[in-house]
């Protein structure tokens, strides 16, 4: 009864993806803040599988599909920028991103 | 049966979350998105999407964390690389008290859509019919996602490579 009604699976998902926020605007250690990023592409995912479930359309699923290939993608680009900050300032300080944007502040 | 297998699932969902958020070390972060992952694919597997089911364990769990993992024990972070972050608790008690109206106001639109009655067909979700859909109506985003993918390759190397002098 509850297992195939839309509301459930969107309780989890919205529950999912606003710890996923949280994550992300309240810690400074980069890995979390990737893992959070994560987390929030898998509650939209939630969401586009249950929405495909209701409407009988199996766009939604492409979609979800497509969500964790960009994931995959993500992966890899932001793995590597993690490995060049912590070569460079051996720390996981989010903060010290802040080094991008102006030459040599830190 | 099925209630029992969602409400179990989605309790895993929830705390593998909320241990990744609140730990301190990230590889035990790591490991609790894992259980969230997999709990995740058991909802997938519940909402008959089997084709999704298989990809989430085999691509997140199986390749995206197993990578994640590595790179946590690659860098060997010690306890001093690790941010100091002393008002966390707090922190995370405001924001997740700043996020309800939003939670609310999302699910109080679909509170009001009608549940669903209708059982969805014998081959949903599997992989046949999901590559005659990606085939067909989707080609154009499927290619664009490959260059996707070929742009992330090269820019993971450019990142990555030993600098000159």
């Amino acid at each position: 009864m509850i297992a195939n009604s839309l509301f459930a699976y969107m309780v989890v998902a919205m529950l999912l993806f606003s710890i996923g926020l949280l994550g992300v605007i309240s810690r400074k250690n980069i890995f979390v803040i990737y893992m959070s990023i994560e987390l929030m592409l898998n509650a939209i995912n939630l969401m586009f599988v249950s929405l495909s479930n209701y409407h009988h359309d199996m766009g939604a699923q492409v979609m979800a599909m497509f969500v964790i290939a960009i994931a995959a993608a993500e992966a890899g680009v932001f793995l590597s920028l993690i490995v060049v900050l912590y070569r460079r300032k051996k720390s996981l300080d989010s903060d010290l991103f802040r080094t991008l944007s102006q030459k040599e502040a830190a | 049966m099925m209630d029992i297998l969602f409400l179990l699932l989605s309790f895993f969902a929830i705390l593998g979350a909320v241990g990744m958020v609140s730990f301190h070390q990230p590889v035990h972060s790591a490991l609790s998105l894992i259980l969230t992952i997999i709990a995740l694919a058991g909802l997938f597997a519940l909402l008959s999407a089997s084709f999704l089911f298989m990809v989430q364990i085999i691509i997140y769990a199986g390749a995206i964390l197993t990578l994640f993992i590595f790179i946590i024990m690659f860098l060997n972070v010690k306890e001093a690389n690790l941010p100091k972050e002393p008002n966390k608790t707090m922190t995370l008690f405001l924001g997740s008290i700043a996020l309800l109206p939003l939670n609310f106001l999302i699910l109080r639109a679909f509170y009001k859509m009608p549940s669903a009655v209708i059982p969805v067909s014998e081959d949903f979700g599997k992989i046949k019919p999901l590559g005659m859909e990606l085939f067909t109506h989707w080609l154009l985003p499927f290619e664009l996602i490959s260059i996707l993918l070929l742009v992330a390759l090269i820019g993971a190397v450019v990142f990555g490579r030993k600098e000159e002098a």
